[in-house]
């Protein structure tokens, strides 16, 4: 890619992502569009971001991949890796060759290998003077984030921060309800596909596929829409209807 | 040793009820207020108090269930932490009938946080200060672990079949706060919901306690039921 073309992307990702902060917007949708902003810009097959939870244990929240080998390996991240150096620390963590640090964490690099995985990145996300959480970058291929690849995951890993903490100035008391707040809607969107994968008999994938085109569609949130599914039996038969009708028709 | 760390040796290795009282004491001690309570709320009204830190803050729990006004039952119709700095402010009117009696028990700051289980708000931990004002940071996110730890005794309690697992001192079913939120979990819980026409708790709770009962973790359970391998029976 030349440099102008992905100049020109970073752009319109930052400005499009920026858009919908300034909109009315759902989280989780947001967050799992950054990832997939983030897996194209920067050349790394998946991206994930991990949210701190009170108990500074950290969780996924929202990821390029819904496949479960990729959802274990991103979990995995919240016991050892390079998203737990970068969230301890608050440093970005880079890892050019995968295989080599099979030493550093025993469990990770094994399962990222194996998951055809050849260099890890991770970048903190910051507010408050605080970190809360990590934004992880898996490549399939070697090599080092190089300083422009860095600032435009810092960039993202920023908007991700501001997402979750909406409008609320980033003093340190908000932060921990609102990071509470975030990791529960994600909560509810994964019963909502286990609901949908169940009932109209489809992967885990595609049900998020299909809760996020329901959503869309209907100008209404990721987060709302899963909640009302899983809370609200009386809204269910109308909202699943409209569902299988997607289903027949893939998106074009 | 963070405030989640201080709060859990404070509960020792309790459960249940006596879990829950132990946590409410623990808030008194460790994040300086003058009582604190948990309380559930089903239907939006109906509600008990699942532990306190002594009659106190039982009463200031119950009035709020009296009064059908009160921090908890906002706290779980708004999903979002209720934090009055002070009863006494004149501007303040949302609770005419709780505000007045909390006063009359000279209490002023009143802060509650939603407790979870499965993603359903059931319930908040409320503190009570008798003097106004808001709460440092320290004791904000204190609050936070300590409604996050609430999720167990509220979980046992709604499982009766769980009294064997929970008598087992091996079992540590405060470490299960963790894999309880993994996304495998939570999807399965979905799965469960629609195949049984339960609510999400209930789901859990299904879910939970087929893995103790079966000597698994819940996470390896999750799996089998997303990839149909396991379906929870009827009953």
């Amino acid at each position: 890619m030349t440099d102008t073309a992905r100049e020109s992307r970073v752009l319109d990702a930052v400005v499009t992502l920026v858009d919908s902060l300034l909109d009315d917007f759902d989280v989780v949708d947001l967050l799992t569009e950054l990832t997939e902003r983030c897996a194209g810009l920067l050349d790394v097959a998946a991206a994930g971001l991990l949210l701190a939870d009170p108990f500074e244990k950290l969780h996924l929240l929202a990821a390029t991949s819904e496949k479960a080998r990729d959802l274990e390996l991103f979990q995995l991240q919240a016991d050892e890796g390079p998203c737990v150096e970068c969230y301890t620390s608050g440093r970005p963590v880079s890892v050019a060759d995968l295989a080599a640090a099979a030493s550093r964490w025993p469990r990770f690099v094994p399962s990222a290998v194996e998951a055809g995985f050849a260099s890890v990145h991770a970048v903190p996300m910051r507010a408050a003077g605080s970190v809360l959480g990590a934004l992880g970058l898996f490549g399939t291929h070697s090599g080092e984030l190089n300083d422009a690849d860095l600032l435009v995951g810092q960039s993202l890993a920023h908007i991700a921060c501001v997402a979750i903490l909406q409008e609320h100035a980033p003093i340190a008391s908000a932060v921990v309800p609102r990071l509470r707040t975030a990791l529960v809607a994600r909560l509810v969107v994964e019963q909502a596909k286990g609901f949908v994968r169940e009932r109209l008999d489809v992967s885990v994938e595609d049900a998020f596929a299909l809760l996020r085109r329901y959503a869309r569609s209907h100008d209404d949130h990721l987060t709302d829409v899963s909640r009302r599914l899983i809370t609200e039996p009386d809204c269910r038969p109308a909202i699943l209807a409209a569902m299988a009708t997607m289903k027949a028709a893939p998106p074009a | 040793m963070t405030i989640h760390d201080q709060l859990l040796a404070a509960v020792g290795g309790e459960r249940r009820l006596e879990a829950a009282d132990r946590l409410c004491r623990a808030c008194v001690t460790l994040l300086e207020v003058d009582a604190a309570a948990i309380s559930l709320v089903f239907d939006g009204a109906n509600a008990a108090t699942l532990g306190s830190s002594g009659s106190p803050a039982r009463i200031y729990d119950e009035l709020q269930f009296t009064l059908g006004e009160g921090p908890c039952l906002d706290s779980v119709a708004l999903r979002a932490p209720v934090l009055v700095l002070d009863l006494a402010d004149p501007y303040d009117t949302r609770w005419p009938a709780y505000g007045p009696a909390m006063l009359a028990h000279e209490i002023r700051g009143v802060y509650a946080t939603p407790v979870l289980v499965a993603g359903e708000y059931v319930g908040a931990l409320d503190l009570f200060c008798a003097e106004p004002g808001p709460l440092r940071t320290e004791q904000l996110a204190g609050a936070v672990a300590a409604a996050e730890l609430a999720a167990i005794p509220v979980l046992d309690l709604m499982n009766a079949d769980l009294q064997a697992a929970v008598s087992d001192p091996s079992s540590n079913a405060w470490a299960e706060l963790n894999t309880l939120s993994r996304v495998e979990v939570s999807q399965a819980t979905g799965m469960v919901m629609a195949q049984l026409g339960i609510d999400a708790a209930e789901a859990l709770v299904r879910l939970r306690a087929h893995a103790y009962s079966t000597d698994r973790s819940a996470i390896d359970v999750a799996r089998d039921i997303l990839d149909r391998r396991l379906r929870l029976e009827d009953d």
